[in-house]
Parts: structure tokens; C-alpha cells; sequence
């Protein structure tokens, strides 16, 4: 589905403040210094529109670092799904993309339900971008600035209105009831925008190509010591994979309150490190750096498209900003076009 | 105030390492769920290391004490804090009138906030009237502190963590930066990438040392022997910087003589550096203007700690690599408060900003301060408060977040000490193996349930926020101060940390424009700090030193304390492994950490391995004089030929049941860097 | 919104009904779950332990022959050391079937060579089971074991020669030692080997490749199910395909750590695969084409 509209500046403000009626608005806020990030919306005015990529991404809000999947007694155990209805306003379409992979993976013939839960509860509105950052790749990879489809409601910033785009049922549903706000669009709104997506291409300063990267290593003439020149650098922090808004792997652990009471959670985890597929007893498959760095570059450059067909990546430049060793997919994606030495 | 309905994000200071990264708490109805580096911050840049990443699982685990604990009959029984506040106070002030003032030991915390940490120091010295108080500074960088403080005048890192991208040589000794300091590590990459030249000295094969343009692989202990070479060389070869040492500084003559008996084919037989190498570095530091020298523990942690650090100062002297941005000497503090535990005075010396205790001036003003008339003698240091309660010297103590059977260097003498005291107060977020000790345990409140200030290791005064209420029937470590205080005859009213932070600056110069309100929104401010509109310093020194001429104050080669020999082959060296921190109290509590390193393990050199008969990641048996432990063995070449390196977070084998408690005799820090152990296989 | 979502990280109660000490660090347990479970040869379970964690475990027993699910635990890590703590009448949870599991369509008529090394021997023991029971029970009046052409229960035609060459560590260490001998009465030929002999034991000694010349199979047409030490497993593949067993008829299965068993949580992700659902059980073929070890 899809149905278009058009959106007053003036009337986005009394929109959010009756949607807040009945869902929780999350937006980008103010943070320390500068730095925004997305968070509950306390005055709507100070939302910050034209934010740079927010980290972490907004996969947090459906698959949260930390999550309480459920708590276990005598009596049994008690599912802690959580079902809170969302708004999660003003993230990028890079985001948006992500989240479309990520629905299809957590999807599929076994269905998480915890994800779920919270995706069918969550409207994301993405604001077409306008002002990408220095990391940003999206343009290279379909993902970004714009999308045509695939996100539950697309903003289109057109100087004094917004072009609405609405792409889901999800999307329509905080649409309808407010019909009164939006009007319908003129040919000349998709001129506009057509003019905004052209001129936000134009201020990529990234030219990332991840189908060389992808030939390059299927040819074979990758050879180890370039990932050892890689892994040589890598902190095992964990943090691309924590930004990234892809990455979806999680460890299940139980935490006991008393003797016959506790709770199951699962956290954020990370292939890069050894740890994480230590079978019992001392057995690190993976004890290499190399073998973990070449793993999780695998993964989003061979096996993403083999899967799904598109790459384990959106060009959202997260890993670019958090990783301390400066080996992030950008730059990988850079340095197997031209080898590791030279810059 | 906090909304603790909603999904906000806090943003305060990661609770491990000197780093001082900033980061965000993502709170949902009173949960922490998760956290992000701050992306603008000077240290991280949107970056944290693994620690970081899984700061916030320690908080709410249900593991935490959360009530006031009672002793009795050997049992821990629950209390009310009514009950608890007034048997410390009543048994402390018991001891107080039969034993005296000094018969009660304080240890603070490095893990508290500034704010904390002057409390502590206000409570031992006008509540109770004491100098001993001390925390694990001394453990760590006491060395730096003495040492730095009479070469300079102030013992701190001289420079900031952001000018460490744009130097052009990093000189960095006895510092495993990217496993420990891993943000600092990353400015040091980007240096590095930039086309700064990396001389790394350190005798295991670290990731930093990988990078390194030089890589001086000294034997552990000969520290001296290495820097006095390499500034021979420099003399040798006119790379020193003679203005500067005319104008600057003092003491070169008395110096020069000593360095005189360092020329490299000397120290190569004691440090097993190569001349061509010694000399390599020299050049390399001496002739590049924008040189940073770093170091931790590697330097301090040795009977000849305070000659390590006077050397490394010597160093930057020599060469004039100090006063201006990106140049300096900087070590590198460990705790994430370390630094400003030492600002806060919470040492037996001295008052908050190095006032010093036997200095009338600075006393009298602490007096007028305080109200209370206050002790003019240095009290005791946290190595020699243990050998005080074998002597009976000591009666009580009061512990806060500190965890010395574990921490400190030969543990069945902590054990025996512990065991002795007539009254032991724990206050920790954790039950420790100390706290088993303890006739009270009082619960604290972790970094994310309080209000206060870190201080890093670049001096930069940080605020942190409170992200959630007290968990279960915890308190802040600065209210349950002030209660038992109050309940001691000596009243503490404070409404908040600021109401306290205004106390510190009133009293203490180098803090002197540092108040909350001016920390909120700008990353903090950088001491010295000398009115409420200073700027902050980013670098020291620039002008003169903090103490007018640096002193140049010769080292000798002094051999560490314990050697190898025919009963005790190998040389046992100690240190942290990147994925846990200290005694474990947090990170061990945290599956992720958990998992990465489980175990204790031991990383021994193959060839030694293979003549010992040792399999990897087999269990094998390592003695000292001390005592034994069992660890696994974990087969490196990052350690060389005769050395095993094991680190000291792990409780069920402690390495500090080996290490030697030889005390640097300036500092009293330990030397846990160096003692003789042999090693056998579990058959 | 719908409501429909199964809860599917909620393990399902299950009671133990039995425990069996197998040997010194092995227990076989039979549990009773809560609701109706079926399940097939090779597929695998996730045992809970509140409190403790989560493991995967294979299933030992066959769907339709044994009344309980059976699962043949050893003691390695703090989950399977809390599990060999339990007592009968106890509550664990358990989530599954999950995986692939052994596809023996294919084997009808063929020889079938099972190859198990240790604690492998029990998901085999379920296919062997399963083997056995489709096949008529052996009659020694019959030539050889081999039923009748048409006989209902032998639907694929003959059944071919089947052969286990199981090795352990020790004499001690060898599991289902009842159940090797009805096998072998219902027309199995058994190697039985062990690494190291002690004084009472007459049989077989060494690692099991160093059977692999006494065969009863047919190599080109026979297929084999290797299960065991992931070293044994690289070994006796290698011998196989070079003795000219085709590389799709070597099957055995992958093991990982695993958290979810849904191919969610990644842990046992590995060229592409997910051990747990696009697994455990791969054959040789697949497991190099798709690089399943580390890349």
C-alpha cells in the first residue's frame, strides 16, 4: 500500500502532542553537547529535526541491549513480552531500511516473538535526509537518502510542508484519525522533493562500493594477511556490532533473585569475541581475532545477499564513528579496493 | 529531574577505567537497559571499549547488598540502618576514647566520587581525628604522586587525552594502553596513523607493542637501568635541550653524574635491551619536538617505583618534552577516580589538593574549616596499616569499596590482619571476600544511583548523573557517612554533592572554580581550575613548574627485591587482562566479561612450557615463598623466555597469595611486578 | 495487533521420570513432558535449568518406540554439571524439537555404515533405532537378515547391510552396551573399539579409522552417519570420501554453542548456515561447500 500527503510545518507539532495520547513519542533529543539522541519526547518543540546518524540505532527500541524475555517461580513462568505502543519519530531511512531486514529475519519460519511484539506495537516516521553525514554511504547501497518503500511513514521536508508518504497499515493507522491535518499533494510537492533527494545525493562525501568488495573477496585474491591487518586493530569492544542497525545476535543468561526465583534475559552479543562460541570445557572455536573479524565481514558481504538479497549493511557509517581501531566497513570496504598499505 | 517512567538516557561517566569516558545510562521505568557512548566526548568520541559497552549490568544485579548487615556469633544478620549507623558510630567512638584517634585505620575508594572521597577524608581526620586514611592509589600510582610531586611540583598527567592524536613521537613504558586505557589506545592508533613514531618498552609482547616502531622488550625491573641509557645516549650525542635546563631546572649536575654509568653496552646487560635499540629510542624521543611519554603501572608498581617515575621525569626534562601541548609525561590513572581520590587528599599526607598535613598554614586552615583541631602527623599508608593491626597498633577499620585481601600483595598477611581487628565496617555495592570480614557491612549505591564527580586521568573533573533511585535499601556512600558522622558528635549537613563540591573548592586551589553547575553540558573542566571563570588547564607546567624549578633527582640501578633463582626459576609479573578489572566486583558479575575470560590462566612463554612439561590450557601449580595457587596454563610468546605473566582479578586463584610485599620505601607501593616463582603440572 | 504469537523461547515443563548412570560422567534421562512431543532421529532439544541456563542436547531415544524422550547427558559444562545434579520427579524445561535431523529416505535398500565416537553414539542410537524398527526384525531362519521383498514393512525394497564401528576411551566408557547386543541380534555389524584397553578387555583397540578396512558395506553405494569428536568426525569423512564414499552420503551432525536453537541468536552461525536450523546434521558435501567451520 501506499497513499501520499501533505503535512502543514505548523500542524506537525498538535499531531505528535495527540498521538502522545496513546503511545509513547520518542524522538531526537538533546543529549550532552552537542550529541542527540533518541529518546522519550518531553516538549515536543525541542525535537531536533536534521540530526546526524544517532547512535545507538534505533534497533534498541525493538531489540533493547538489555531485555527481560521472562521470569520463572514455583508457580511457573511469566512471559514478559513487551507490547508498549511507539512512536519512534524523526530516524533515518537508513534506519528504516535496517528495520525492514531486520523484520524478515526475526520473522521467518520461526517467529521471535519478543521482536515481533514490540515491531507490530512501533510506528517509525523517518524524515528523508537532508543533511547526511561525512560517514554516510547509504546512497551507494539503495538504503538512503530517500526510500520509496518499506518504511511505515516517510517524511519529505519541502521547506514549509512536509510530502507524508505512508507505506504500511502501521503508518496509516495514526494517519486516519487525524485526516483533517493533511491535505493531498500537488504535482508540484514530488517536484520539490524530487529537487530535496537530488540535492541530498549531492553531499555524499562517501563513494562506497560494496559490490567490489563483495567480487573482490568471492574471487579469492583476499588473501589472510589483509584480514590479519584488520583483526591486528580491532579493540574487541563489541561496538560495531552493537551500532550496527543489522546486527542481531543476543545471549540468553538467568539471573536468580532467590533460590526458586529468577529471570531469563538475553543481551547484546557480539561474534568478535572469543567467547562467543566457547563450548564447554575450554573449546574456543574462534580463539583467532582473524578468524572473528573475517566472520562478521563474511557475513555482511557474502552471506547477507546469498539470504536475503542485499548486503548486512545500510551505509549508516555508525561503525565508522564507534570503532577505536578505525576498521570499519567504510574503510575495509575502501581497503580491499586498494589494498591495505596505502591510504 | 529524572522521569523514571520513560526511556531517557542519563548521561554520566563510565564506572572503570582513568579513561572517563562518556556515556549514556538508557533508563526505561526505573530499569537500566542498556548504554552508548557519548559521541562528542573528548576521551571516547563515540567509542567505548568492551567494559563500557557492559558497565550497566552490574548494577541491578540481584546479587547487590541491600541492607545493612550485623555480625553476630559469626553470622551476618539483617539490620535497619538505624541500627547499623549507630553501632559504627558507638564501637568507633568506643575504640576511639580507650585507644586513641590513630588506632582507627580509613580506607577509601577510588571508585567513589570526589565528593565521597573528601568526605571520607574530612570524617577520618575531624570526626575521628586521624591521618591514617588512604585507598589503592597506593597499589597503583603512590609512586607517581611522590615521585612527580618532587620532580615538578604536581603528580599528574601533564597533558590531555585529545592532544595525544596530533604528537608526533609516543614514548609509551610499562603501559599495556589498549587493553587497559583503551581509549587512550585509540588516540594513540590515530597518532600512529597519522605518522607519529611509537617506541613502546615493555617486556610482553602487547597489541600496542604490534604497532610500535620500536618495541624494547626490557627485563621486568630495570626500568632505571633503560631510561638512564637512553638519556646517556642523549647527552652523549648533545640531543639535550640546554636552555630549558638552565632556565627550568635544577639539579642537573649531581645528575648527569649518574647517568654518566649508563651508557647502553652497560644496560644491555642488565636490561637485555640492544644497544643500537637504546640508542634507536633515544634519538627517535630527544629530537622530535612533539614527544608524549606515558606509563603505568608497569613503572610504578616496583620496589623502585619512585626512582621509575623521578626517571621518566628526568627524561622529559633532559629534552625539554614538557610545559606545551602535545609534549609531556603522562601516567596513565587506572580507577576511574584514582585521580581525585588523590586530589580529595584521602592520603595519609596530605589535605585535598596536596595541602600537606604537616605544613601549619594549610592545617590551620583546614582546622578553621572544620571546627575540630586536627593531627599534625602523617598517618599511616594502606600497606602499613595492615602491619599496624599485627602490631596492635590498629583496632578498627573502616573499609569503603575496597577489596585489599584480594588487591593487595600477599594475602594470607591481610587475611591474618583481618581477622585480628577488634571492629571492621565493609561499605561496598557487593558482598567482597574483605566484607566476609567485616562486623558491619553497610550497602552502597553504584555510579549510576548517585550524584558526584570523577575526576579522570587528565585531570578532568567529570559530573556523573543519577540514572536510577538506590536499589533496594542502599545509600549513597556520602550520605551514610555523614549519618555516622553526625551520630560521632560531628555533624556533616549536606542537602547534595553540590552543597560538598562548594566546600572542596573553598578549600582547595587547584579545584577552586569547579562546581557542579559549571560541569553540566561541556564534558567538565580540567584542574587546575583557579577561579569560578577559569577555563581549566588542558596542559601543565607551561610557563614553570607547578613547584617553580623542576629537580632533576638521579636513580641507581637497584635490583627488584626477588630475583629468580635455582628453587624459584621463573619471574611471576601481575597485571589486568582487558576484559576484567580489578577484584572482579563488577565485571565478573557481568555475563559478557564473565564469559570472555572466565578463569584465571596464566600466560607462559611454549619453550619454558615444553621444558616444564606444561600442555596448554592445562592446570598447572605456581609457587612463590608466599604460597601456591592453581591456574591454567595459557601458552604465548607475548610473554618471553623465563616469565609468566598472571592477572589478578580472580579470587578462587589469587596471584596476590604470591606476590611479594616489598614496599617501595618513599611510595610503600608493592611490588607486584616482580617476584620468583616456579611452576609444576597438575598431574 | 495480533495475538498470535507463540511464545517460543518458553520452555515447556517436563519431569524426570528416570535416571540412569550410564558411566563415570554420563547419565542417560528420561523425561515426561508436559504436552504431546513427537520429534525425529538427529533432532535436538533445549534443556533449562532455571536459574542455570540453557543447553542443547541431542535426543537419544525414537519417536514411537520409546516412551519417554531420553537424553544422554554428559558432564562438561555448569549446565550439563547442574543437570547430572537432578533427581527423579524433578522439573526441567525443555524447547524443540529443533533442527534438521537425519534424513534416511534416501538409505532405503542401501548399506548403512554408522560411525560413533563416544557420547556420538546417541543421537545415533536414535536412528539405529529407527533403522531397525522400519526393517522386518531380524529372522535367523532368513537369509542373512534380509526381509522378504514384499514385505509391507520393508516398503523400499531390501534392506541393505548395516555396520556400527563405535569407538570409546576406555572399556568403561562405552555407552548402551544392552542395546549394542540387540542390535547385533537384529543383524548390525558391530565394531566395538576402545582407545585405551584395561586388563578384562578381549575386543577391539584404537581410534576408529583404524577400522575402516574391516567393512561389511559396500563404500561406493553405501551411506554413512558419523557422529563424535569433531576430530573423529574430520577423520573418518576424509577416510570415507577418499575410500569412495560419495561426499552427500557422509552425514553427521555440527555441533555449536547455541542459545536460541531458532537460528536467532547467532552463536552457532557459520557460513552462511545456522547449525540449528539449517543443521545439526550436514553431510561432507555440504559442509565444504558451505565452509561450515570457521571461514
Amino acid at each position: 500500500m501506499k497513499k501520499d500527503m501533505i503535512l502543514e510545518k505548523s500542524n506537525l507539532s498538535y499531531w505528535l502532542r495527540q498521538l502522545r495520547k496513546e503511545m509513547l513519542l520518542i524522538g531526537p533529543m538533546h543529549g550532552e553537547n552537542g550529541d542527540i539522541v533518541l529518546k522519550t519526547v518531553e516538549n515536543i518543540h525541542e525535537i531536533v529535526l536534521d540530526c546526524p546518524a544517532l547512535i545507538p540505532s534505533p534497533k534498541e527500541f525493538l531489540f533493547p541491549q538489555k531485555e527481560e524475555m521472562f521470569g520463572f517461580s514455583t508457580e511457573g513462568t511469566k512471559n514478559y513480552r513487551n507490547s508498549k505502543r511507539r512512536l519512534i519519530f524523526g530516524v533515518r531511512s537508513c534506519d528504516v531500511s535496517a528495520i525492514g531486514l531486520l523484520d524478515r529475519f526475526y520473522g521467518g519460519k520461526f517467529i521471535d516473538d519478543y521482536y515481533t511484539a514490540r515491531r507490530e506495537n512501533t510506528v517509525f516516521i523517518s524524515v528523508g535526509c537532508n543533511k547526511p553525514d561525512p560517514t554516510c554511504f547509504c546512497n551507494g547501497l539503495g538504503t538512503g537518502p530517500f526510500l520509496s518503500s518499506g518504511f511505515d511513514i516517510q517524511f519529505s521536508d519541502l521547506g514549509d510542508r512536509y510530502l507524508v508518504e505512508i507505506g504500511s497499515e502501521h503508518g496509516l493507522s495514526i494517519v486516519k484519525k487525524f485526516s483533517h491535518l493533511f491535505s493531498k499533494p500537488q504535482k508540484s510537492d514530488y517536484d520539490d522533493q524530487y529537487e530535496a533527494i537530488l540535492s541530498s545525493h549531492a553531499m555524499f562525501e562517501k563513494r562506497i562500493n560494496l559490490e567490489n568488495a563483495r567480487q573482490k573477496i568471492l574471487s579469492g585474491s583476499v588473501e589472510d594477511s589483509f584480514w590479519a591487518g584488520v583483526a591486528e586493530r580491532c579493540f574487541e569492544c563489541g561496538g560495531c556490532v552493537y551500532e550496527c542497525p543489522l546486527c542481531t545476535c543476543f545471549n540468553v543468561i538467568d539471573r536468580k533473585y532467590s533460590a526458586i526465583e529468577g529471570v531469563r534475559l538475553r543481551n547484546w552479543d557480539t561474534c568478535m569475541f572469543r567467547g562467543f562460541t566457547k563450548m564447554a570445557v575450554n573449546v574456543w572455536p574462534a580463539e583467532k581475532k582473524i578468524m572473528r573479524t573475517k566472520r562478521w565481514y563474511f557475513h555482511k558481504l557474502l552471506y547477507y545477499p546469498e539470504q536475503f538479497g542485499r548486503f548486512g549493511c545500510v551505509g549508516c557509517g555508525r561503525c565508522t564513528i564507534t570503532c577505536p581501531g578505525r576498521i570499519d566497513m567504510a574503510t575495509i570496504a575502501y581497503r580491499l579496493k586498494v589494498g591495505n598499505n596505502e591510504d | 529531574m529524572v522521569n523514571y517512567h520513560k526511556m531517557d538516557k542519563i548521561p554520566t561517566i563510565c564506572p572503570y577505567c582513568g579513561c572517563g569516558c562518556g556515556l549514556y545510562l538508557h533508563v526505561e521505568e526505573g530499569n537500566i537497559i542498556g548504554v552508548s557512548p557519548i559521541r562528542h566526548h573528548p576521551v571516547n568520541r563515540g567509542a567505548l571499549c568492551v567494559k563500557g559497552w557492559n558497565s550497566f549490568e552490574f548494577i541491578q544485579h540481584p546479587e547487590r547488598l541491600k541492607y545493612p548487615l550485623i555480625k553476630e556469633n559469626g553470622v551476618f544478620k539483617k539490620s535497619s540502618w538505624d541500627e547499623a549507623i549507630r553501632l559504627v558510630a558507638g564501637r568507633l567512638t568506643d575504640i576511639k576514647k580507650s585507644y586513641g584517634p590513630d588506632s582507627i585505620g580509613v580506607m577509601s575508594s577510588a571508585k567513589c566520587t570526589n565528593e565521597e572521597n573528601y568526605l571520607i577524608m574530612k570524617f577520618a581526620r575531624a570526626a575521628i581525628g586521624t591521618n591514617n586514611i588512604d585507598h589503592c592509589a597506593r597499589l597503583c600510582h603512590s609512586s607517581t604522586v611522590g615521585g612527580l610531586a618532587v620532580a615538578f611540583g604536581s603528580g599528574a598527567m601533564t597533558n590531555s587525552i585529545s592532544e595525544i592524536a596530533d604528537a608526533k613521537v609516543l614514548f609509551v613504558i610499562g603501559s599495556n594502553t589498549t587493553e587497559q586505557h583503551p581509549m587512550i589506545g585509540m588516540h594513540m592508533l590515530d597518532a600512529v596513523d597519522k605518522g607519529a613514531t611509537l617506541i613502546v618498552a615493555d617486556p610482553r609482547r602487547t597489541q600496542i607493542s604490534e604497532f610500535a616502531h620500536i618495541h624494547l622488550r626490557q627485563k621486568s625491573g630495570t626500568d632505571v637501568v633503560l631510561l638512564n641509557s637512553m638519556m646517556n645516549v642523549i647527552i652523549n650525542e648533545g640531543l639535550v635541550d640546554i636552555p630549558f635546563i638552565k632556565r627550568r631546572t635544577e639539579n642537573f649536575d649531581a645528575f648527569e653524574r649518574v647517568i654518566r654509568e649508563y651508557p647502553p653496552d652497560v644496560a644491555e646487560k642488565i636490561t637485555g635491551v640492544s644497544p643500537h635499540d637504546i640508542k634507536k629510542a633515544a634519538r627517535v624521543y630527544a629530537t622530535e619536538k612533539r614527544a608524549m611519554l606515558f606509563y603505568s603501572m608497569g613503572i610504578t608498581q616496583h620496589i623502585t617505583g619512585v626512582d621509575n617515575v623521578r626517571s621518566c621525569a628526568n627524561l622529559c626534562m633532559l629534552t625539554a618534552h614538557i610545559g606545551q601541548p602535545m609534549t609531556g609525561l603522562n601516567p596513565l590513572r587506572g580507577q576511574n577516580n584514582v585521580q581525585g581520590a588523590c586530589d580529595m587528599g584521602a592520603l595519609p599526607d596530605v589535605y585535598s589538593g596536596y595541602q600537606k598535613v604537616i605544613e601549619p598554614s594549610a592545617r590551620k586552615k583546614f582546622e578553621q574549616a572544620w571546627g575540630r583541631k586536627l593531627p599534625s602527623k602523617p598517618g599511616l599508608t594502606l600497606t602499613e596499616m595492615f602491619d599496624a593491626v599485627l602490631t596492635e597498633r590498629i583496632k578498627a577499620m573502616y573499609i569503603v569499596g575496597e577489596n585489599p585481601l584480594i588487591s593487595d600483595p600477599d594475602s594470607s598477611h591481610i587475611r591474618e590482619a583481618l581477622e585480628k581487628l577488634d571492629f571492621l565496617v565493609v561499605q561496598d555495592i557487593f558482598m567482597s571476600d574483605t566484607a566476609e570480614f567485616a562486623d558491619v557491612v553497610l550497602p552502597a549505591v553504584t555510579f549510576a544511583e548517585k550524584e558526584g564527580t570523577f575526576t579522570n586521568t587528565e585531570r578532568r573533573v567529570q559530573k556523573i548523573n543519577r540514572a536510577i533511585r538506590p536499589m533496594y535499601g542502599s545509600m549513597p556512600d556520602w550520605r551514610i557517612i555523614s549519618e555516622i558522622s553526625k551520630k560521632m558528635g560531628y555533624n556533616m549537613e549536606y542537602r547534595a554533592t553540590h552543597e560538598i563540591m562548594e566546600e572542596i573548592a573553598l578549600l582547595t586551589p587547584s579545584y577552586r572554580g569547579i562546581l557542579h553547575h559549571r560541569l553540566d553540558g561541556n564534558f567538565g573542566l580540567q584542574w587546575p581550575c583557579l577561579d569560578p571563570d577559569h577555563p581549566g588547564t588542558p596542559f601543565l607546567h607551561r610557563k614553570k613548574f607547578a613547584k617553580g624549578l623542576g629537580t632533576f633527582i638521579p636513580a641507581d640501578y637497584i635490583p627488584p627485591k626477588e630475583s629468580p633463582d635455582k628453587k624459584f626459576p621463573f619471574l611471576l609479573t601481575t597485571g589486568r587482562i582487558y576484559f576484567h578489572y580489578h577484584t572482579g566486583t563488577m565485571c565478573r558479575r557481568t555475563s559478557t566479561l564473565e564469559r570472555e575470560y572466565p578463569e584465571c590462566c596464566a600466560e607462559i612463554n611454549p619453550e619454558d612450557a615444553n621444558t616444564a612439561g606444561i600442555k596448554h590450557n592445562s592446570m598447572i601449580k605456581v609457587s612463590s615463598r608466599r604460597g601456591t595457587i592453581t591456574v591454567r596454563a595459557y601458552l604465548t610468546d607475548r610473554v618471553s623466555k623465563g616469565t609468566i605473566f598472571i592477572p589478578f582479578h580472580f579470587r578462587e586463584a589469587s596471584v596476590n597469595l604470591l606476590t611479594n610485599p616489598a614496599l617501595d620505601p618513599l611510595a610503600k607501593i608493592p611490588e607486584y611486578k616482580v617476584c620468583a616463582v616456579r611452576i609444576e603440572p597438575v598431574l | 495487533m495480533r495475538t498470535d504469537l507463540k511464545e517460543i523461547y518458553l520452555p515447556l515443563k517436563a519431569r524426570v521420570v528416570e535416571i540412569v548412570d550410564m558411566t563415570a560422567d554420563v547419565k542417560l534421562f528420561r523425561v515426561m513432558p508436559e504436552d504431546a512431543f513427537n520429534y525425529k532421529p538427529g533432532q535436538f532439544i533445549m534443556v533449562s535449568l532455571w536459574g542455570v541456563g540453557e543447553v542443547p542436547i541431542s535426543i537419544t531415544s525414537t519417536y514411537g518406540i520409546h516412551e519417554y524422550v531420553e537424553l544422554c547427558i554428559k558432564r562438561v559444562g555448569h549446565v550439563t554439571s547442574a543437570i547430572h545434579c537432578l533427581k527423579s520427579g524433578d522439573i526441567i524445561g525443555i524447547r524443540g524439537p529443533f533442527g534438521n535431523g537425519f534424513t534416511i529416505g534416501k538409505t532405503k535398500g542401501k548399506d548403512i555404515l554408522f560411525i560413533a565416537g563416544g557420547i556420538g553414539i546417541a543421537p545415533l542410537r536414535s536412528l539405529i533405532n529407527g533403522v531397525l524398527q522400519t526393517t522386518p526384525p531380524f529372522n535367523s531362519s532368513l537369509d542373512k537378515g534380509i526381509p522378504p521383498l514384499n514385505s509391507p514393512l520393508n516398503k523400499g525394497g531390501r534392506r541393505g547391510v548395516l555396520q556400527l564401528i563405535y569407538g570409546s576411551r576406555n572399556p568403561s566408557d562405552v555407552l548402551f552396551n544392552d542395546e549394542l547386543n540387540t542390535w547385533q541380534k537384529k543383524g548390525m555389524h558391530i565394531i566395538l573399539t576402545v582407545d585405551k584397553k584395561d586388563t578384562a578387555w578381549k575386543g577391539n583397540t584404537g581410534i576408529v579409522t583404524k577400522h575402516l578396512n574391516k567393512l561389511r558395506v559396500t563404500v561406493k553405494n553405501a551411506h554413512a552417519f558419523v557422529c563424535g569428536p569433531h576430530v573423529m568426525i574430520d577423520a573418518v569423512m576424509r577416510d570415507l570420501s577418499s575410500m569412495g564414499m560419495h561426499e552427500d552420503n557422509i552425514i553427521t551432525t555440527l555441533e555449536a554453542h547455541m542459545k536460541c536453537g531458532i537460528g536467532k541468536c547467532g552463536h552457532c552461525y557459520a557460513g552462511g548456515k545456522y547449525i540449528c536450523t539449517d543443521g545439526p546434521v550436514f553431510s561432507y558435501g555440504e559442509i565444504k561447500r558451505y565452509n561450515l567451520k570457521w571461514p
